[in-house]
């Protein structure tokens, strides 16, 4: 599980649900949550939180063009790899931290992904937990 | 409503502790005991019982006053009419199923031994000795037998502790049936975080004799700071390395399901662990069936 | 050859009367020591078994001085109630229910203190007072506790020697017991005739520890 510190910085809300922008390092994440302000006091601008995301569903994309959906889209470097047959572990130098992908390993072969290339990583604004730092 | 306010001192293996706890219950609910094994929660249930005094304190049941050391009330265990199963069954051995069960009776009221037999599933073993019966008959039995003669309550001490997982599950089912059908009073006595989330309505956790939490399953034990919505209380029956995840199997209710997992999630897990189990609400897919 | 068996009669007599009686007051006695917290139940147990300890002739003396009717006690009795015990046949009972006491008592007390309690507990919760719990749930599950006290008390009533002459003396036909026309035997020289009533204790003391031994396995153990 990935995890990363960061604080709102705005909050967009309808009846059942809320797309929080998390600040982290700089670099605004987007999360999706079934909850609102009403619903959980801790939606509130300024509130530092923890954002929560599996390994599986953070994408790696290099020289990326085009246009995507995906909101959540950061720049990173490889570490390091962990291949087994079917999976491949990413490990990312992200900001001060790391984030790790696990992709299939064919990706990471068509990708051609080694130590030291610069990516971009991504992960769905759906995909994206939010924890509460008391 | 049940009222309790109790103080006695206890032998722990940390030496003398206070047992000094004041709890509200409703009647007709399903009120569980929780914590560590040394806690006082046992103690608590055999105050209530009757089995032994606090050394001061007050039990009020429905307005009836069970205890007061104030004014010297100390109800005999015999008119508090509560049935009790204790964590290792205490059917009498030289009596036979059936002659447990009347031994629970009044005289001449016989008539519900067939029924509760019946209830239970003991058709057919009630002419059994308790040594001609499994681990989860004899706990069967002995529910039967503690409710047969209509207690005002049901007290459970660690009921299923000695059971096997099936039996264990087995005997919750049919706790949780005769709740539903009688809306008796339930009070268990557990260490198990499972079966009490699973069972309870109302929690009270206790440590070293004293109440640190209380409320529903959910606001005792759920982390609500998740934001998940999609949650469930599991435990794990398997760990298994595969590649660069691990595959976890979890049984969740009386499903078994698998759940992918990194390394570092599973560091403090073991088999037999509780974990919860949450999901973004987005990615469940959902069938009619 | 004529025997004499009144002496053999006697005895089996005798130990079959103190058998009951020590049954019917042991089992109050040894579930008032295996139950109460009364601090005063540790003198009345150690009393109970003094017997284990004391030479017969002791016991025999005390109870010799109690009952005479020259003291208090004694004269008491025989006068208000016209009771002899002194070299009576009550004053064999009387004696022998107190020297096999803690032959009784201790196997059934010793029955009562391992009784799981839970299953104490577990009737009291059923309703039921200790009276009803006591004949209905104890005593059934200690009887190899209650055969051995019946069965030693029994057979130590059959043995007493020391106590019984000090306190029944030796009258033919009333008190004298087997042990005791044993030793008169001898003394007299009649062997062959201490040697018959020697083997008729054998066997039977022998028969009712077999039965015992017996009974204690085979058939107690299923319950």
């Amino acid at each position: 599980m990935n995890k990363l510190t960061g604080k709102i910085v705005a909050l967009e809300t309808s009846p059942h649900m809320s797309m929080v922008d998390v600040d982290v390092d700089g670099d605004v994440f987007c999360s999706i949550v079934l909850e609102t302000p009403a619903s959980a006091a801790y939606l509130k601008q300024g509130q530092p939180v923890t954002l929560l995301f599996k390994e599986a569903e953070v994408s790696i994309g290099k020289n990326l063009s085009g246009l995507i959906s995906l909101r959540n889209r950061f720049k990173g470097t490889v570490k390091q790899l962990e291949k087994s047959p079917i999976l491949t572990k990413v490990f990312l130098e992200y900001k001060k931290g790391q984030v790790v992908s696990i992709i299939s390993t064919r990706s990471a072969q068509k990708l051609a992904l080694a130590p030291g290339d610069e990516v971009e990583w991504l992960v769905k604004t759906n995909e994206v937990s939010l924890l509460n730092e008391v | 409503m049940i009222n309790l306010r109790l103080k006695r001192q206890m032998q722990t293996s940390r030496g003398p502790e206070w047992i000094d706890l004041d709890l509200s219950m409703a009647s007709g609910g399903f009120v569980s005991l929780f914590g560590k094994s040394g806690a006082g929660k046992t103690t608590v249930l055999r105050m209530l019982a009757g089995l032994i005094p606090p050394q001061e304190g007050r039990i009020e049941v429905d307005g009836d006053v069970w205890f007061d050391s104030g004014r010297k009330i100390n109800k005999p265990i015999q008119q508090r009419k509560v049935g009790f199963v204790f964590q290792d069954n205490c059917l009498f051995p030289h009596m036979t199923v059936r002659e447990n069960l009347a031994y629970a009776c009044l005289p001449g009221h016989h008539d519900g031994i067939q029924e509760w037999i019946g209830l239970m599933g003991l058709s057919g073993l009630e002419g059994r000795k308790p040594h001609q019966l499994s681990g989860g008959q004899k706990q069967r039995a002995a529910l039967a037998r503690a409710l047969v003669g209509r207690p005002r309550m049901l007290l459970l001490d660690e009921p299923f502790s000695n059971l096997d997982r099936q039996a264990r599950l087995e005997l919750q089912d049919e706790i949780m049936r005769v709740y539903r059908k009688t809306r008796i009073t339930m009070v268990l006595v557990s260490h198990d975080l499972w079966e009490t989330f699973r069972m309870s309505e109302m929690i009270f956790v206790i440590d070293r004799g004293r109440i640190t939490k209380n409320g529903s399953p959910d606001e005792v034990f759920v982390n609500n700071d998740l934001s998940g919505k999609f949650q469930f209380t599991g435990e794990v029956l398997d760990i298994c390395k595969e590649g660069v995840v691990n595959i976890l199997t979890l049984g969740i209710g009386h499903q078994i399901t698998k759940v992918v997992a990194g390394d570092e999630e599973i560091s403090d897990l073991k088999v037999g662990s509780m974990v919860i189990v949450a999901a973004k609400a987005f990615n469940p897919l959902l069938f009619k069936i | 050859m004529n025997y004499d068996w009144q002496p053999l009669l006697l005895t089996f007599q005798l130990a079959l009367i103190v058998t009951l009686i020590l049954l019917v007051i042991g089992i109050p006695i040894a579930y008032w020591i295996a139950f109460s917290n009364n601090r005063f139940k540790y003198v009345f147990e150690t009393l109970v078994s003094m017997p284990l300890v004391l030479p017969p002739t002791v016991i025999g003396f005390y109870l010799l001085i109690a009952f005479s009717p020259q003291y208090a006690m004694g004269h008491f009795l025989e006068s208000a109630l016209g009771l002899k015990v002194v070299f009576t046949f009550t004053g064999l009972v009387i004696a022998s229910v107190l020297f096999s006491l803690p032959f009784m008592v201790n196997p059934i007390k010793a029955g009562f203190q391992n009784f799981p309690t839970a299953l104490i507990e577990a009737s009291y919760c059923l309703g039921k007072g200790s009276w009803e719990t006591l004949w209905r749930v104890i005593l059934p599950n200690i009887k190899p506790a209650l055969l051995t006290g019946v069965v030693m008390a029994f057979a130590h009533t059959i043995g007493e020697f020391g106590v019984v002459l000090m306190i029944g003396g030796n009258i033919p036909g009333r008190t004298q017991l087997a042990s005791i026309a044993i030793y008169n035997e001898v003394e007299a020289l009649n062997y062959q005739t201490a040697g018959v009533y020697a083997l008729v204790l054998v066997v039977v003391s022998f028969i009712v520890l077999f039965l015992f031994y017996y009974l204690n396995r085979r058939v107690l153990r299923i319950f």
